[in-house]
């Protein structure tokens, strides 16, 4: 049942993400719909899922945005192993949790990014990154997530 | 080492996948076109589903404009159908200025013949039931009015002030039923005296053995008693009746439209010039 909701979300985020999410900017800043998508399942289902949904949904990104191919993938998969990983030693069902995730994994994913890019020989400053697209794209995702969670579908259940 | 495998799944998945992702990204740059493939095929697939999605996005971004039109639209319209009716009242009060105004020139034109001492006054109220009829006006005792002073305007007589306060008096209009003014018909210059009747008519009462009167003849004050003016309109004949007894009568119509008066001009009283010559006859 769920290979079914990984693919739509796959499929659903990276298509929402390129094509429907540059338009709802607000002062230039854009959320990141798949890496809310991958805290989501992630805190859902475990690392895993969380690894394998989000080094799908980074691909499918990496292969419609005409970017380096795997950098998203790799990031993502990064995050979404680590978020998935954490309900072993923290309590995600209150709904501050995942939201709080979402931002915290939004840094992550930037600075992960970050470093991959570094093999290009990236030219933009971190400071300047993080300052103008990482932290206002993190709080923006803050708010799509406390949205999200309204869904009970997507809320975090707690594992044994 | 498949037992391994499985039994740390989670932590396989993760490096593989990570292997998986490094090797994407570090693959020598001139063979980059090899994983060209991947990118074609994912864009074959989604591009119909990507267009399709810009549509309906265009689509509900139109809309949504449209909506914002039309919401705009019945805000302006709100505006616009306030800001008619305000111009509309501006009108109707610009237009009732305006015909103050003409009157209040009139009145001042009129002033400018009478005897000095005129004062102009406000209607501010009425009393205009059968029985009585009478103006409340602005002016009092405080400026100087006094009882029985002849009250006029433009058109002519209007009646004389019967009840004086310190900022307002009360005048007792021609037609009240206890009016009784000299009268003087111009044509014949017959006099008499010029009665209000109850329903707001006037009633001339002259001597029988007096001249006939025609319809149409002008009645002005005639001056005796002293208390108005010679040569005041007072009205003009519309109805005649056959002498009875010592009298005959006529019913005149009011040389003012009594119930339409707003502003009035006070005479001195013991005004006795003749003013005629300030109500030229139309």
């Amino acid at each position: 049942m769920r290979f079914p909701l990984y693919v739509l979300a796959v499929s659903g985020g990276a298509l929402v993400q390129c094509t429907v999410v540059p338009m709802v900017g607000i002062g230039g800043v854009v959320p990141d719909v798949p890496i809310v998508l991958v805290v989501l399942l992630a805190l859902r289902y475990g690392a895993e899922a969380g690894c394998v949904t989000g080094f799908a949904l980074g691909l499918a990104q990496d292969a419609l945005a005409g970017g380096p191919l795997g950098l998203h993938a790799l990031s993502r998969a990064l995050i979404g192993f680590a978020v998935g990983d954490l309900p072993r030693w923290i309590l995600v069902a209150r709904p501050v949790v995942p939201v709080a995730l979402a931002i915290v994994a939004t840094v992550g994913d930037g600075l992960v990014r970050f470093a991959l890019l570094q093999l290009f020989h990236y030219p933009a400053p971190l400071g300047e990154l993080l300052a103008r697209v990482i932290v206002p794209q993190a709080g923006y995702n803050g708010v799509l997530a406390a949205v999200a969670l309204v869904w009970p579908a997507v809320r975090p259940v707690p594992r044994a | 080492m498949l037992d391994l495998l499985v039994r740390y799944r989670k932590y396989s998945t993760l490096a593989l996948v990570v292997c998986a992702g490094l090797a994407l990204l570090i693959r020598p740059y001139d063979r980059a076109g090899d994983a060209q493939w991947l990118s074609e095929a994912l864009a074959s697939l989604t591009a119909p589903v990507q267009l399709g999605l810009a549509r309906v996005h265009r689509g509900a971004v139109g809309l949504w404009s449209e909506y914002l039109d039309w919401k705009h639209l019945r805000t302006e319209l709100a505006r616009l159908r306030a800001e008619t009716a305000a111009l509309r009242l501006r009108q109707v009060r610009q237009e009732e200025l305006e015909t103050e105004n003409a009157r209040l020139r009139t009145l001042a034109r009129l002033r400018e013949r009478l005897p000095e001492g005129s004062l102009g006054a406000e209607v501010m109220a009425r009393e205009w039931n059968g029985f009585t009829r009478g103006l409340t006006i602005d002016r009092g005792r405080a400026d100087g009015i006094e009882r029985l002073a002849p009250v006029l305007v433009t058109g002519g007589v209007v009646g004389r002030v019967a009840g004086l306060r310190q900022r307002s008096a009360v005048v007792q209009v021609l037609t009240d039923p206890a009016s009784s003014i000299g009268g003087l018909v111009v044509r014949t210059r017959a006099q008499g005296l010029v009665e209000g009747v109850a329903g707001g008519r006037l009633r001339l009462k002259l001597a029988a053995s007096e001249d006939g009167l025609r319809l149409g003849d002008l009645v002005v004050t005639s001056g005796i008693g002293e208390l108005f003016p010679k040569g005041l309109p007072l009205g003009r004949v519309i109805r005649t009746y056959p002498p009875t007894g010592l009298f005959r009568t006529a019913e005149l119509d009011p040389a003012v439209d009594l119930s339409a008066v707003e502003e009035v001009l006070v005479l001195p009283r013991g005004t006795n010039t003749d003013l005629a010559a300030a109500f030229p006859e139309p």
